[in-house]
């Protein structure tokens, strides 16, 4: 049996429109929505540049969330995780507010798999961008092939560097399905609960909101946490090539998820 | 009899991933009631190990039903 065809039969079908979501055009129409709100929140915050302590709400709002994505890419990444904070406040915003769009409207760009798959693709391409531009062409991708080993070892590395290079494209798909799983979920339990309670007329589905906005929050948050933890592993080296590149076989990754 | 397998795995499957998701839980909390000081920590460490545990899960609902076939 031919293996990869089953296992991509979820994508190729959600692909191919067979699925209960909106259609392409609908997608996108929630996706304007989603910037919409976006942009306006912060026009809205942006009225408060000039002064030297911010007054309005959402200016407040923005500025603790910066704070709490730059203190998390500076936790995780190191000291020059400051670069990457804007990429990871994109990340944070939009997914968020795609997410909170599912509370209140039937679908969201986030419980479809085709956009959820577009800004993994973007998230994944942007850390190979940046372990580029951090250990060079040559340097990032011998990076996959683990420490140097001499003599006949070389079919090892050549080994660890397929697992690697899988790995790597596993990324994509575990961004991919997490987000997905956890949006599209969290709505199919409610109108399974909704289902339930239809004979007497009460919404059961409405008691799972407040887990659901919990989901919201967290699935935004993991989106950048596991972002920021591959930046870390693609541009860690830097510094630290001398100590311990002896001790830890970077094949270790590819078994970590 | 396809969907039998799905229930069948899918429950399996929700079965560890819930034993593993109250490890990791029961385990922060113990690393957090112990060093106060370092929950923010604790807390990054635990919720990527969330997501990896959900992941499974997730793999197992989408991967199944085709591969079952």
């Amino acid at each position: 049996m031919d293996l990869s065809s089953s296992i991509l039969t979820p994508y190729v079908a959600a692909a191919a429109g067979g699925h209960h979501g909106p259609s392409y055009w609908g997608l996108l129409i929630y996706l304007i929505f989603t910037l919409v709100i976006l942009f306006a929140l912060m026009a809205i915050a942006k009225k408060d540049f000039g002064n030297r302590v911010f007054k309005n709400r959402w200016a407040q709002v923005f500025e603790q969330l910066y704070l709490f994505v730059e203190n998390l890419c500076v936790g995780i990444i190191g000291p020059h995780g400051r670069k990457y904070v804007p990429m990871m406040m994109v990340f944070w915003m939009v997914i968020f507010v795609a997410n909170c769009i599912a509370l209140f409207f039937p679908t969201s760009p986030t419980a479809d798999i085709s956009f959820n798959l577009g800004i993994a693709l973007v998230a994944i391409f942007y850390v190979q961008y940046e372990g580029i531009k951090a250990n060079g062409f040559f340097g990032h991708f011998s990076h996959f092939a683990g420490p140097k080993l001499g003599g006949a070892m070389v079919l090892i590395s050549a080994m660890i560097f397929l697992i690697e290079l899988i790995s790597e494209m596993m990324k994509n798909v575990s961004l991919t399905l997490r987000l997905y799983g956890n949006i599209d979920g969290g709505h199919r339990a409610v109108e399974a609960m909704n289902e339930l309670g239809s004979g007497i007329f009460v919404p059961f589905g409405a008691f799972l909101l407040p887990i659901k906005v919990l989901t919201c929050v967290v699935q935004a948050l993991i989106f950048i946490l596991l972002n920021s933890v591959y930046i870390s592993l693609v541009t860690h080296h830097d510094e630290e090539h001398g100590d311990h590149h002896g001790e830890e076989p970077h094949g270790e990754v590819a078994h970590a998820h | 009899m396809t969907g039998n397998i799905v229930s069948i795995a899918i429950g399996i499957t929700g079965l560890g991933v819930a034993g593993a998701l109250g490890m990791i839980g029961s385990s922060a909390m113990q690393g957090m009631s112990r060093q106060p000081e370092a929950i923010s920590k604790i807390q990054t460490a635990m919720l990527i190990a969330l997501a990896f545990v959900e992941l499974v899960f997730l793999l197992t609902v989408f991967v199944v039903p085709g591969a079952a076939k």
